[in-house]
C-alpha cells in the first residue's frame, strides 16, 4: 500500500468518525439539521460518481431524489395519523378525502382517478423498496437508450435537465394522486420492527450517518474496482475504449444506476428526516445546486463532494441565522461558484489531492495510476489548449 | 383555428426572442450561458428603471437595454467566459454562478440595501410596466381580433432576427464570426482578432437578451426571478433546433411554440410544457444534431 493510498483511507475513516463523533456535541433539532446535511453530502457524492469518474454531468440528479422521496413519502403518508380518521378503516390521504367527489366511495381504489395507485404504498415496505426500484428502473432505461445512442457530453445534460423539469410538470399536473404544488406533508414515522424513527431523535441521525458511511465505503470499493478504470478510460476516450472492446453503454450506464440509486436512498432518507416530499425536490435549481457542491468539493472525488455539500450548508445554516445575510449568502455562493470554475476546476478534493501528493513526493512515481482526479485534470488541460 | 395559430406564433416569437441570442452564444461561440435568462431580466428591469427614474416610454428602453445589457455581457465575456473557452460543460456551471450574482444584485440593490439605502424600482419585489395606448387593445386581422401586443412581439422578433441573419451573412463582422465558428485557429492565422470578435459576439447575443427583456416586461411581471425559467426554454429551442443554425433556431421555435399552443388547447399549460419537453428529449435521442442542422461544429 503506498502511503497517499494511507493517507486516503485515513481521510475517509476520520470523516466517518467525526460523524459519529457530532451527536454528542449537539441536541435533537441541531441532529435534524445535521442529518439533513448528511443527505446532502449523499447527493454530492453521487453527482461525483457520474461527472467525475463517467464524465456524464447529470443536470437532473433531482428526478432520482425526488422519485425515492416521493415513493417513501407515500408510504409514511399512509402510516400518518390523520390519514387513518378519515371515516373508512382504511387509510386515506387528507388531501385526497378534502377534494374527493360528494358521493365518492372511501376507498384508495375508487376516491379519486389514479389514487389506485396509492393501494400497494400500504405496505411500508413497497415504498421503502420502491425508493430504489424506481430510481435504479428509470435510470436504467435512460441509461440503456441515451449511452447506446452514444450520446454524451453536453447532450446528456440536456437530456436530464428536460427530463427532471417534464417529471415535475406530471407530478405538479397529477394533482389528485401527488397533491400537485403542496406536496405530500404531515407523514408518519418510519416504524421497522415496532420500533419508531423520531426525525427529531439520535436514532434517526445515526441512521442517516450509518447509510452515508456505508454509502461512501461502497462508493469508494466501487471507484477501486477494474470496472471503475474501464469507465475513466470511457470518460477519456470513449471511441478508444469501443475499439478495445469494451461494452461502453453498459459501464456508463451502470454507474449511472448506481448514482440514481444513492440519489434515491437519499431522497428516502430526507424524506425520512425532513417529513415533507414536494415537487421543489425537482426544481432545477435543487440539480444544479447538486452539482455545485459537488464542484466545490472536488467533482472527481468522492468524499470532497460529500464534504463540500456538507460544508456549505453548514456554512449557509450559520449564515442564515443573521436574516439579513441570508440574500447576500446566495450572492456569496454565486462568487464561490465563479471562482472555483475559473481557478480550482478540481475543486477543494482537488487541493486535497495535490497536499498529498506535495507530502508524498518520494513515492508519487508509483501512485500516479490510481490517481483518478489528476487524470482527469491532464485531460482539462489539454482541452483547454 | 386561426386564432390557435396566431398564439402558438406569439408563444414561438417569445421563444425565438430568447432563443436568438442563445443561438449566437452557444450555436457560434460554444458557450452555455445559463446567464442568459437574467440578461433578459435585466432588460425587462431596464424598462422599469427608465420608466421611473428617466421618464422615458417603453420604445425608449429598447435601444437603452439592448446598450446595457450588451455592456455586461461585454463585462462576463471578459472577466468569465473568456477563460473558458471549449470548456462546455464548465461554461454552463460559471455562467450559473454569474446568473445568481446578477439575479441578487437586483434584488438587493447592488448591496445598498445592506446600508438603509433603496433604489426604486430595484428590490425583492414585483414590479409592473404600462404598454403604451397603441400596443393596447386588439388588431383586426382577417376577421380575427389579434392582442395588438402579441402582434408588435411577432414584428419585432421578426426584425431582430433579420438583423442578426443580415449581420452574420451580409457585413465583414459577420463573415468573421462565421469563420471563427467553422474553425478558430484558422480563423486566427488568416489575422482575425478571435478575442475580440468573440468578446463582440458574446455582447451582441446579451444585447438581444436585453431588448427580449423589454418586450417581456411589457405582459410579464418583472422580478429577479423571472430569467431562470426562460433561458431553459430558450436553450432547449437552440438545440432542437440545431447548434450552429440560426434558421434552424427560428423552425424550432415556431414548432416548440405551435406544439405548445395546440397541446394546450386540449389539456392545459401544464401538460403542454410538459409535451414540449417530451418532444426536445426525443429529438435530441434521435437526432442529437438537432432538427435543422446542416453542419457538424
Amino acid at each position: 500500500m503506498t502511503s497517499r493510498r494511507k493517507i486516503q483511507l485515513a481521510a475517509y475513516g476520520l470523516f466517518i468518525l467525526s460523524l459519529f463523533v457530532v451527536p454528542y456535541f449537539m441536541d435533537d433539532f441541531g441532529l435534524n439539521r445535521a442529518s439533513k446535511y448528511l443527505v446532502y453530502g449523499m447527493l454530492g457524492l453521487s453527482i461525483a460518481l457520474t461527472w467525475g469518474y463517467a464524465g456524464v454531468l447529470n443536470l437532473g440528479q433531482g428526478l432520482f431524489f425526488g422519485l425515492g422521496a416521493y415513493m417513501m413519502a407515500m408510504s409514511l403518508k399512509l402510516m400518518s395519523p390523520t390519514s387513518l380518521q378519515q371515516g373508512s378503516d382504511k387509510p386515506i390521504p387528507d388531501f385526497m378525502f378534502w377534494n374527493a367527489e360528494p358521493n365518492a366511495p372511501i376507498e384508495l381504489c375508487c376516491i379519486s382517478p389514479g389514487s389506485y395507485l396509492w393501494i400497494p404504498f400500504q405496505s411500508l415496505w413497497f415504498g421503502v423498496v420502491m425508493g430504489i426500484v424506481a430510481p435504479v428502473v428509470v435510470a436504467g432505461l435512460l441509461g440503456a437508450i441515451v449511452f447506446k445512442k452514444r450520446i454524451s457530453g453536453v447532450f446528456v445534460s440536456i437530456i436530464t435537465l428536460a427530463l427532471v423539469l417534464l417529471v415535475r410538470l406530471i407530478v405538479i399536473d397529477a394533482q389528485p394522486v401527488t397533491n400537485g404544488f403542496n406536496g405530500l406533508t404531515d407523514l408518519g414515522f418510519l416504524t421497522i420492527f415496532g420500533y419508531e424513527f423520531d426525525p427529531y431523535s439520535r436514532q434517526m441521525y445515526y441512521l442517516v450517518a450509518v447509510s452515508l458511511s456505508l454509502v461512501l465505503i461502497a462508493g469508494r470499493l466501487l471507484a477501486d474496482t477494474r470496472s471503475s478504470l474501464i469507465l475513466q478510460a470511457i470518460r477519456d476516450d470513449q471511441q478508444r475504449a469501443r475499439h478495445l472492446g469494451f461494452n461502453v453503454p453498459m459501464y456508463q450506464t451502470f454507474f449511472f444506476v448506481v448514482s440514481a440509486a444513492i440519489a434515491g436512498y437519499a431522497g428516502m432518507l430526507f424524506v425520512l428526516v425532513s417529513e415533507f416530499a414536494s415537487p421543489t425536490f425537482m426544481d432545477l435549481s435543487f440539480s444544479v445546486t447538486m452539482v455545485v457542491w459537488a464542484a466545490v468539493g472536488g467533482r472527481s472525488s468522492l468524499l470532497g463532494a460529500c464534504i463540500g455539500a456538507i460544508l456549505i450548508n453548514f456554512t449557509e445554516a450559520r449564515v442564515s441565522e443573521t436574516e439579513t445575510l441570508v440574500e447576500a449568502w446566495k450572492a456569496i455562493i454565486g462568487l464561490i461558484f465563479v471562482l472555483v470554475v475559473l481557478f480550482l476546476p478540481r475543486g477543494l478534493g482537488g487541493l486535497a489531492h495535490d497536499f498529498v501528493d506535495w507530502l508524498t513526493r518520494s513515492d508519487r512515481t508509483n501512485a500516479k495510476t490510481h490517481d483518478a482526479s489528476s487524470a482527469n485534470l491532464k485531460r482539462e488541460v489539454k482541452q483547454d489548449a | 383555428m386561426t386564432e390557435v395559430i396566431f398564439i402558438g406564433l406569439s408563444l414561438s416569437s417569445i421563444l425565438l426572442l430568447i432563443a436568438l441570442g442563445l443561438a449566437i452564444t452557444y450555436g457560434a461561440m460554444g458557450v452555455i450561458n445559463m446567464a442568459h435568462g437574467d440578461m433578459v431580466m435585466i432588460g425587462a428591469y431596464v424598462t422599469v428603471m427608465s420608466g421611473i427614474w428617466l421618464n422615458l416610454n417603453f420604445f425608449a428602453a429598447i435601444p437603452i437595454a439592448f446598450v446595457v445589457t450588451a455592456l455586461i455581457g461585454l463585462v462576463i465575456e471578459r472577466l468569465v467566459v473568456r477563460r473558458l473557452y471549449g470548456r462546455l460543460l464548465d461554461t454552463l456551471l460559471a455562467t450559473w454562478g454569474i446568473s445568481i450574482l446578477l439575479q441578487q444584485s437586483i434584488r438587493l440593490e447592488f448591496g445598498l440595501s445592506f446600508f438603509g439605502y433603496n433604489i426604486e424600482g430595484l428590490g425583492p419585489g414585483l414590479q409592473n410596466v404600462s404598454v403604451p395606448a397603441m400596443l393596447q387593445g386588439t388588431i383586426n386581422l382577417a376577421g380575427t381580433e389579434l392582442n395588438a401586443y402579441r402582434v408588435f412581439i411577432i414584428v419585432v422578433t421578426a426584425i431582430l432576427t433579420l438583423a442578426t441573419w443580415a449581420i452574420l451573412y451580409r457585413t465583414s463582422f459577420g463573415v468573421q464570426v462565421r469563420a471563427i465558428i467553422s474553425n478558430p485557429q484558422m480563423a486566427a492565422a488568416c489575422g482575425i482578432d478571435v478575442k475580440r470578435v468573440n468578446a463582440l459576439t458574446f455582447a451582441f447575443g446579451s444585447g438581444l437578451a436585453g431588448v427580449a427583456g423589454v418586450m417581456m416586461s411589457g405582459f410579464k411581471t418583472v422580478f429577479p426571478d423571472m430569467g431562470s425559467t426562460l433561458v431553459v426554454d430558450g436553450f432547449l429551442v437552440v438545440v432542437t433546433g440545431g447548434v450552429g443554425s440560426i434558421f434552424g433556431t427560428v423552425l424550432s421555435a415556431g414548432l416548440l411554440g405551435e406544439i405548445n399552443a395546440l397541446v394546450a388547447l386540449f389539456s392545459n399549460d401544464i401538460i403542454a410544457r410538459a409535451v414540449v419537453f417530451a418532444v426536445v428529449i426525443a429529438v435530441i435521442v434521435l437526432r442529437p444534431n438537432g432538427l435543422f442542422s446542416f453542419k457538424g461544429r
